[in-house]
């Protein structure tokens, strides 16, 4: 069993997703290797890893696109492999790609997405409307997809995977390549679902985004877990190791003993500035996964 | 100069690269030139033609008329049939040529009837140029005093001078003939003309063509059963142009309208469609129907044009030829989509698809009509829907037939549609069915 720092799961009704020793093979190889993960509804969780670390694949089993070769999944209480098309219809996916028709203008594009989610009539209009609004896009609505900005495609490709107000989204890197303008619209975006109790799990490799706004994140590499857990955590979990203290900065080798330490300078007259060793989610992630290049194609 | 060579090399390494292309540039013009080689008998012996079918009715049953058959039997060029229906079937298109020996034939009464199929050009010269020598060998005495007399006429003599002409020039004639016929009677009269120049003048070998005028001299009349034969065969090539061009055009079309599933899937909306629900059979069958109805709406474009601009006969059987233009898009869309999700990229397809395209037009009979081809080429051309879709179209265009006379056409189409989709659809489910 792979290691697995991923906190116990809670009631049933509070989990979105629980995975137990979920395996996915190509061939030889396998791009999930044992992956145990519990998202617990209503919560965002952001999933890191380098490329070919398991993310897509993951991703792609949760929302009953791809079947598991060994392991336990429930996904809004579903098995994927026996309840595919109900999960799928609750279940919203934000592709990497812009998944998009060129041709067809954002209002038809949304309306086709719609209907294929089974909305109809007033609801459709009103999802439609609403996501063109949410996406800042009423003015350029009735224009063809093609014309639009790079910034303008992601925004739409968001609310798209989104209209029919799904219980679970999964978000693949939908911040590529955009400006600054739209990639704060689609935090906007992504954080009204979170309001609405919307569960969310959000990849990228941007890990600003994901401090910002997820509430836990998880670490994969070659298709294991190496950390879960809240910010905070992985920081505390993944404190700087002591090293040559330079002038002025005084390092304790057992942090437990830093009260003592400190009475002890403060009796002999020193003055103490306890400062801990900062330590960023980069830093963290680098730490776990190494730093030699991973070129590996993604599946 | 360095400069221009490595940009030069650059563009060499790429090309090398796409397979498709390389495919296009060089594999394509290899089977073009193979099958227009075979068909045209450039493969050369003596299959390069092959034999010509043709039926024979004797309603004489004469000794004479025995002799005939049994001649035309031992020909090289033919493949001599008898049959009770002989002018039907060459009225519906089923062999180019019919030789009707009527009662009273051997006691000069009755007549010696060619019906052909004049849509069939080709394989009437071969009719002919047969017939000619297996008539001589069954009644060559007689037909040689018939052409000793028809001469006069083919080198002016002056009527008042017939009498003469005839005493000097029939036993020289009757040789002539026999000489004639051992070297084979496919020679033009010209080179027989020549050798009497001195004595009928400079102007007699001019226009003589010895197979066109021969069925005249022998008295057999010749008589077109099959086709608008007011118009001439110049519908039936026009018919078979426009059809060809029509049924590799859908090819095309339909290979392509196949190759959005791949565009989809790169683009990712596919990926999205499949994850919303009930969408695998859906979107299957969304591409099938979009598939065929452009197809559908191709045909339709080009025969309006075909009958306005060639007045090809188009409304004469609507429902034939709507019955047809449906069976070949369902043929053409089930190999469209089977070859779209056999690929695994746009190029590849690209490349693939024009490679089988072009090849299955040429062998199909698109191209040129597949009577000039050798008998096996013909077989092997029934393996593509081209043959039976240019089949269907060219009985109702030149033969008039209705939806009963291109029934197993039809089911041939049907056949190849419903079985080119069933498997497009078996690997699609299995390849993106996957939780």
């Amino acid at each position: 069993m792979p290691n697995s720092p991923e906190s116990p799961p809670g009631t049933p009704a509070a989990v979105a997703l629980h995975a137990r020793g979920l395996v996915r093979s190509f061939g030889d190889r396998r791009a999930v290797d044992g992956l145990d993960l519990t998202v617990r509804r209503g919560e965002c969780l952001g999933l890191l890893g380098p490329n070919g670390a398991g993310k897509s694949t993951s991703l792609r089993m949760f929302c009953a696109r791809l079947s598991r070769h060994a392991g336990e999944l429930k996904v809004l209480g579903l098995d994927p492999s026996r309840d595919g098309e109900a999960l799928r219809a609750r279940i919203g996916l934000v592709p990497q790609d812009l998944a998009l028709y060129d041709d067809l203008t954002a209002r038809e594009n949304l309306r086709l997405f719609g209907a294929l989610y089974r909305l109809s009539g007033r609801v459709l209009d009103e999802a439609v409307a609403r996501a063109l609004e949410a996406a800042g896009l009423l003015e350029r609505a009735d224009d063809r997809v093609g014309q639009y900005s790079g910034g303008m495609k992601r925004r739409l490709n968001v609310v798209a995977g989104t209209l029919h107000d799904p219980e679970l989204v999964l978000l693949d890197e939908p911040t590529v390549g955009i400006d600054p303008q739209s990639r704060t619209r689609i935090f906007e975006l992504v954080e009204a679902l979170r309001s609405r109790g919307t569960t969310l799990i959000y990849t990228s490799h941007a890990l600003g985004e994901v401090e910002r706004l997820c509430d836990r994140i998880a670490i994969l590499d070659t298709g294991r877990m190496l950390a879960c857990g809240s910010l905070a955590e992985l920081q505390a979990r993944h404190r700087r190791a002591p090293s040559e203290p330079s002038d002025g900065e005084l390092r304790l080798g057992d942090p437990t003993k830093t009260g003592t330490a400190i009475r002890l300078l403060q009796q002999a007259g020193i003055a103490v500035n306890l400062r801990e060793p900062a330590v960023g989610l980069e830093e963290v992630f680098l730490g776990l996964t190494g730093r030699k290049l991973r070129d590996e194609e993604v599946r | 100069m360095r400069t221009i060579w490595l940009l030069c090399s650059k563009d060499l390494r790429g090309w090398l690269r796409d397979r498709a292309a390389v495919l296009s540039a060089l594999a394509i013009p290899i089977v073009l030139v193979l099958i227009f080689g075979s068909a045209m008998g450039a493969m050369g012996g003596e299959e390069s033609i092959g034999r010509v079918e043709l039926l024979v009715l004797d309603r004489d049953r004469t000794p004479d008329s025995a002799r005939i058959v049994d001649a035309l039997r031992d020909s090289q060029s033919l493949e001599v049939e008898e049959r009770e229906d002989a002018a039907e079937r060459v009225a519906k298109g089923r062999e180019p040529a019919a030789l009707v020996i009527e009662t009273g034939f051997a006691a000069g009464t009755g007549k010696l009837r060619l019906l052909r199929d004049p849509s069939k050009e080709i394989e009437q010269q071969i009719v002919l140029a047969s017939l000619a020598p297996a008539l001589f060998e069954a009644r060559g005495q007689e037909l040689a005093k018939q052409l000793t007399l028809a001469s006069l006429d083919w080198f002016d003599v002056p009527s008042e001078l017939h009498p003469e002409a005839r005493e000097v020039i029939e036993d020289t004639w009757v040789r002539m003939a026999a000489i004639a016929m051992r070297s084979g009677w496919s020679r033009s009269g010209a080179d027989v003309a020549e050798t009497k120049e001195a004595k009928a003048g400079a102007n007699a070998a001019a226009g003589f063509e010895f197979a066109r005028d021969l069925p005249k001299a022998l008295g057999l009349e010749v008589e077109d059963v099959a086709g608008d034969s007011g118009r001439g065969n110049k519908i039936a090539a026009q018919a078979h142009a426009v059809a060809g061009i029509a049924v590799m055009m859908l090819l095309f079309g339909l290979s392509a309208c196949g190759g959005t599933l791949l565009e989809e899937r790169d683009a990712g909306t596919l990926e999205r469609i499949l994850c919303a629900p009930g969408t695998l059979d859906a979107i299957l069958i969304a591409k099938l129907l979009f598939t065929m109805i452009s197809g559908m709406l191709q045909l339709i474009v080009l025969f309006t044009f075909g009958a306005l601009v060639f007045s090809l006969p188009v409304f004469d059987a609507p429902l034939a030829l709507a019955a047809t233009s449906f069976c070949t898009a369902l043929a053409a869309t089930g190999f469209g989509v089977l070859l779209a999700v056999l690929c695994r990229s746009r190029k590849q397809l690209e490349g693939l698809s024009v490679l089988l395209i072009l090849t299955m037009s040429a062998l199909g009979g698109s191209w040129f009509p597949l009577v000039i081809a050798p008998e096996w080429f013909r077989r092997l051309g029934h393996f593509t829907l081209n043959a039976w879709a240019m089949d269907a179209y060219q009985g109702i265009f030149w033969y008039g037939k209705g939806l009963d006379g291109i029934l197993v056409e039809l089911g041939v189409l049907s056949a190849i549609g419903l079985s080119t989709i069933g498997l497009a659809s078996a690997i699609w489910r299995r390849r993106n069915r996957e939780a």
